[in-house]
């Protein structure tokens, strides 16, 4: 399920089913590295993209959550507010190193995706999505 | 508008079937992910042309990969999406891969203990082959089936429509 209007519907009727949320966390800093952040970026919202198509029914997943310095403050006051709605999983999934507390983390890879060919491309991005997705169900089995 | 898919060899996941990607360069702009389309999937109508041919589906249900313009109000995205096709007889069927429950990706035989049926990894959903969901899993009704047909020797894909197999 996506942050909409139509899909937090469903969501308050089936939380039971929809037990599981990923939170992507990135990097928006205007410092030397702000261009491996835009690459980040861009690869953390494909591999949301594919998530939420495979796991519709079980993920919720917020809008990209954006941060400088590596604060991870936000995240921890967003964190209470999820599970107060009723989520048992919460997933942060980010290329930073920050260790958020009382949540699962999922760290991406970071691939140079601007200096590759198309079907290089493809291929890295699709490498990267089946291991989240591995590690997402392999969070689902605890 | 109905377009030859390129010949883009579409990776297979292992893991289960992912059909669908997003061509490459067409990355959502942010804003994408809280909006929903108002006005969509007007593009389609005509059947479109896949990149596999007919000759070579069988009775193991596979995954064929299809592609389309998707404009909505603000954007025009090309969405590839795949369909589950086998042949039953002399007729080809091809069943989208949408589970009825929430809406999670069915894969066939995704599932070691039940090698003959589709399977929803999200809570154990489960689909006879016509895509007739089985009782005592969560999914609400059969999946749903598409239009199919062949040109030049390959598969196309048309508008989908309830199952009308079960
Ligand atoms: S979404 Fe498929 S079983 Fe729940």
């Amino acid at each position: 399920m996506l942050y909409n209007q139509k899909d937090l519907k469903v969501l308050k009727d089936e939380i039971e089913f929809i037990d599981t949320v990923i939170i992507p966390f990135a990097a928006m800093d205007m410092d030397m590295k702000a261009p491996v952040h835009a690459g980040n970026l861009e690869l953390l919202q494909i591999v949301c993209v594919q998530l939420e198509k495979q796991f519709k029914g079980r993920l919720l997943i917020t809008p990209p959550m954006m941060t400088v310095g590596e604060d991870t403050s936000l995240l921890g006051m967003y964190t209470t507010q999820l599970r107060e709605y009723g989520f048992k999983n919460i997933i942060v999934l980010t290329h930073l190193q920050a260790e958020p507390g009382d949540m699962n983390k999922i760290r991406l890879n970071e691939i140079p995706l601007e200096n590759m060919s198309d079907d290089m491309k493809m291929e890295m991005i699709n490498d990267e999505v089946k291991t989240v997705m591995k590690s997402v169900i392999s969070i689902w089995n605890q | 508008m109905s377009q030859k898919v390129t010949r883009r060899q579409f990776l297979n996941y292992s893991l289960m079937g992912v059909g669908s990607f997003m061509a490459a360069g067409a990355i959502l702009p942010m804003g994408r992910f809280a909006l929903d389309p108002l006005f969509q999937g007007e593009a389609q109508g005509s059947m479109i042309t896949t990149s596999v041919k007919a000759e070579e589906i069988t009775e193991e249900p596979v995954k064929v990969d299809f592609s389309y313009e998707q404009q909505d109000a603000w954007y025009k995205s090309e969405v590839t999406d795949f369909v589950w096709v086998y042949r039953d007889g002399d007729q080809i069927i091809a069943l989208s891969p949408i589970c009825k429950h929430l809406g999670c990706t069915v894969t066939w035989a995704g599932d070691d203990a039940n090698p003959n049926k589709f399977f929803c990894p999200c809570h154990n959903g489960l689909y006879e082959k016509n895509g007739k969901n089985i009782p005592g899993t969560p999914p609400r009704g059969p999946l749903d089936q598409y239009e199919v047909g062949e040109s030049d020797g390959f598969i196309t894909i048309g508008e989908m429509f309830e199952n009308e197999l079960v």
